[in-house]
């Protein structure tokens, strides 16, 4: 069957290429799903990223091949090399997020064969979009009658589709659709030509790229941005997150992650701050506790990333971790994790709700995985820390119009489990030259330990302070695992992802933003959103200007800092202490086949990237390499590997065509287990691959 | 006709080998044989500045939503593959917003650039603008060895899967 039709204005084809005859009949009674299946981003909405498997286990991990696999170039105008989802599968099919439309496909979890899909042609809207591809997944709701998949487009628009068909589901919505720039206690607004702040549904700036959550009867969006290394201005709009119902899509609640005047936390944005500043959304994944009928928020930072000069005051809720009621967003309670934000740490990644047992006493906790490689751990019920979380001194800056929160809340427990600063300490100290040289470069940088300021740039130095554990370090995205039989989270982190912060004055074409990210002596730029201010009468760039002053961070192709540059660690909940950490990732060529180092033995180094999400089974903690490699054992590629939980002790290696670019899931059908990874990036364009272990006789 | 079927069994037998040695030049070639200017770098910056490094960083070192254009990473990537491969990636799929909006010379002019801020090596020739050429052009991260120490046993130790081991027989033509 193959059908294709165009209503009001929105082309939605569906390929059924089969009849759904295969599908088990749904009990009429509300519909659980088990724990050999996948019905959340996370495996559920605690985001725990586990399932109790054990069919592939340590004896057998190599010997796992590939079931099938599906490229996702044709789900879109052009192939796509960033493709992050992790699919969900429930009730015999398998749905996922793919290709450059974001279009939705339903797949036959033991052959891959391609069930149904949909896609949505929203031109100029996806177009303008800030967070565009294929985003990182979609979220399933049942009665036990009816199955519904959610997902949100480029262009801001929650789509409910019948999860049978892949058609919209005209009840819902307006047919099918939400569209979530409206209603939305503010109006979506856009610079237009004249420099007025206007009103503008295409390319008024929001949108979002992870997947929605669905808890009870309710469908939960947060809200994304541009990144805001360099925004244009001070004001941009906010990102505040809603509930809808399942059923009709009837907004039920908002939560104002800037407040409103007269609500609490109003009077943390000095001089009317609040009025203005936007961003402040959720564009990761959001938890909720079903039982407790409690939602936590990870939310991210305020307008402008590195200068905080035009909100002053501490900016609740930037980057703090918000719990609200599921049935009425109502907050209950809130964490700042760090005041007055100025380093981009959006707290990046889903909280991860344990129940786990402190000094005897059960508890239920919520455990924070962030940027600054700190877990936080709270009561989740009450908010309270599990252990002290003490307000300690921080460096206060100089930048001018600036202002500092003097103090930052520092977890006494757990350890860091990821450097978050940079230290003469830190750097690449293979040999003694390598690290005079390390230090050299440092040496045009401001250093120091976590929560220190970012600099104004400047030629004779700083050229901006240099940070690790700020935009790209720790923990991103992916987020974390956890383990509830053991009470154990895993955590992948990035441990050398360097950042160099630096300031520059804004020229007033550029940004009405006093500083902006940049370096002395470059032109200002200003990091718009990509094609965007690229047309005929956008400003011209100055005739003369100085020569560049690429400061390159690594030393002929080395990291600046030494291993590990990227690790999973493993963290026992009960006792706030580091069980094991190792090194993930082989060693990159660049290190293995550097001539600096030739002769040397150098242990596994593990990886720099910041996209590495982990899957935990009954006995393994399973990820794959961000970076490929090529090695005496492998051709270009990378490695979907293997742990031993208990120990971290590496049990297998499975090779990838491409590195792990979005976390891996896995689900049980007919007896057979498998494992399903995106893979892409560089010259290999999206596809899912799904492992399984030979059938007998193969 | 007599000359004729001399020429053409001439030209029969010596087509491939001019053939061979139109190609001989060009296989060999890689980022360290100075395949761009640097103009063309120059100009590659100024169009990298407008429409690439908001995503991708002013240093190439990438962003959240984008990875770095230089260092380790990015050079494992693409070692082995050709600057065709690279260029194609650029002009289908970027910028984000509106692929295939930049010249194939704005594409070429910022290829350039990534090349020198990679610390490939300039020359005396613009990089082309025709994937089909940069095919010819391979991504190679380490140096290769000099020409002159070509070894004619492509199964000779630490010769296997170079890029020079296909080529030596044509070259003892040249």
């Amino acid at each position: 069957m193959f059908w294709r039709n165009v209503k009001n204005g929105r082309l939605q084809f569906v390929c059924l290429f089969v009849a759904f005859g295969f599908l088990p009949v749904m009990a009429l009674a509300q519909y659980h799903p088990k724990d050999t299946e996948w019905p959340s981003y996370a495996a559920d909405t605690a985001g725990t990223r586990y399932r109790p498997l054990d069919q592939i286990n340590a004896s057998n991990f190599n010997d796992l091949e590939i079931a099938w696999r599906i490229k996702t170039d044709n789900f879109g105008d052009r192939p796509e090399y960033k493709l992050e989802g992790t699919p969900l599968m429930v009730n015999g099919a398998l749905y996922a997020t793919a290709g450059s439309r974001r279009a939705v496909i339903a797949l036959d979890p033991e052959s891959g064969e391609l069930l149904w899909i949909h896609g949505e042609h929203e031109g100029k809207r996806a177009g303008a979009a800030p967070r565009q591809l294929s985003g990182r997944g979609l979220a399933y709701w049942s009665d036990g009658k009816e199955e519904r998949i959610f997902y949100v487009t480029p262009g801001f628009r929650l789509i409910c589709l019948d999860a049978k068909t892949g058609q919209g589901v005209p009840s819902f919505g307006e047919d099918g659709i939400v569209d979530l720039k409206r209603d939305d206690d503010q109006t979506i607004s856009a610079w237009n030509e004249k420099g007025e702040w206007v009103p503008n549904l295409d390319t008024g700036e929001i949108g979002i790229q992870s997947a929605p959550v669905v808890a009870k009867d309710t469908v939960i969006i947060g809200a994304a941005f541009r990144e805001g290394m360099t925004p244009k201005s001070m004001r941009n709009n906010k990102g505040y997150v809603r509930g809808f119902d399942v059923r009709t899509g009837k907004r039920l609640w908002i939560f104002h992650t800037i407040p409103k005047k007269g609500e609490p936390g109003y009077d943390t944005w000095l001089d009317g701050s609040a009025e203005y500043t936007g961003n402040t959304g959720v564009w990761t994944q959001i938890s909720v506790d079903e039982s407790l009928g409690l939602v936590y928020l990870p939310v991210e930072s305020p307008t402008s990333d590195f200068y905080g000069g035009h909100r002053p005051g501490n900016n609740l809720f930037g980057e703090t971790l918000v719990c609200v009621d599921l049935k009425t967003g109502e907050p209950k309670w809130h964490f700042q994790l760090v005041h007055h934000p100025l380093w981009d740490m959006d707290i990046s990644s889903a909280p991860i709700l344990a129940d786990i047992t402190v000094d005897g006493k059960p508890v239920k906790a919520v455990a924070q995985p962030s940027k600054q490689g700190f877990l936080y751990v709270f009561d989740r019920i009450t908010g309270k820390p599990i252990w002290p979380i003490p307000e300690k001194p921080v460096e206060v800056g100089n930048v001018p119009g600036e202002w500092y929160s003097k103090t930052q809340p520092i977890p006494s427990k757990p350890p860091a489990y990821s450097r978050n600063g940079v230290s003469i300490d830190d750097l690449i100290d293979f040999t003694p030259a390598l690290r005079e040289r390390a230090k050299e470069i440092a040496s045009k940088y401001h250093l120091g330990p976590v929560y220190t300021p970012p600099t104004v740039s400047k030629l004779e130095g700083p050229l901006g302070t240099l940070t690790m554990g700020t935009a790209s370090g720790g923990t991103n995205w992916p987020g974390g695992s956890y383990d509830p039989e053991t009470h154990t989270v895993y955590v992948y982190a990035c441990n050398s992802c360097i950042e160099p912060i630096g300031l520059v004055e804004a020229p007033k074409e550029v940004s009405d933003i006093r500083y902006i990210a940049g370096v002395a002596g470059q032109q200002v730029q200003i990091m718009h959103g990509p094609g965007e201010n690229a047309g005929a009468d956008s400003p011209k760039p100055p005739k003369k200007r100085p020569a560049s002053q690429y400061v390159r961070l690594d030393i002929d192709g080395l990291p600046l800092v030494k291993p590990p540059y990227g690790t999973i660690t493993a963290i026992d909940l009960d006792k706030g202490e580091i069980k094991w950490q190792i090194a993930h990732g082989e060693t990159p060529d660049v290190v293995r086949n550097s001539e600096l180092l030739k002769g040397m033995n150098i242990p596994r180094t593990g990886q720099e990237t910041y996209n590495i999400g982990t899957l935990v089974t009954k006995t393994l903690v399973i990820a794959g390499e961000g970076h490929v490699t090529t090695t005496a054992d492998h051709p270009r590629g990378a490695m979907l590997r293997a742990y031993d939980k208990a120990t971290g002790k590496e049990v297998g290696a499975v090779y990838m065509p491409a590195p792990q670019s979005g976390s891996p899931m896995t689900y049980m059908v007919h007896g057979k287990q498998y494992i399903v990874v995106a893979v892409s990036g560089g010259p290999y364009s999206g596809e899912y691959l799904a492992y399984t272990l030979p059938s007998a006789g193969e | 006709m007599k000359g004729l079927l001399l020429f053409a069994a001439l030209a029969g037998v010596l087509t491939p080998f001019c053939l061979l040695r139109a190609q001989e030049p060009a296989e060999t070639r890689s980022v360290w044989d100075g395949v761009y200017t640097d103009e063309q770098a120059k100009r590659g910056e100024e169009v990298y500045r407008k429409e690439c490094a908001a995503c991708h960083g002013e240093m190439l070192t990438g962003g959240e939503s984008a990875p770095p254009l230089t260092g380790g990473a990015f050079q494992a990537n693409w070692n082995g593959l050709t600057l065709g491969d690279l260029f194609e990636r650029i002009r289908k799929t970027m910028p984000l917003s509106k692929p295939g909006r930049l010249t194939r010379q704005q594409n070429a002019d910022v290829l350039a650039f990534m090349l020198s801020i990679n610390k490939f090596p300039a020359g005396k020739t613009e990089l082309y603008r025709q994937a089909e050429m940069l095919k010819e052009i391979r991504f190679e991260t380490k140096k290769p060895a000099p020409k002159n120490r070509l070894v004619f046993n492509s199964r000779a130790p630490g010769n296997q899967g170079s890029s020079l081991d296909r080529t030596p027989f044509f070259r003892a033509w040249s």
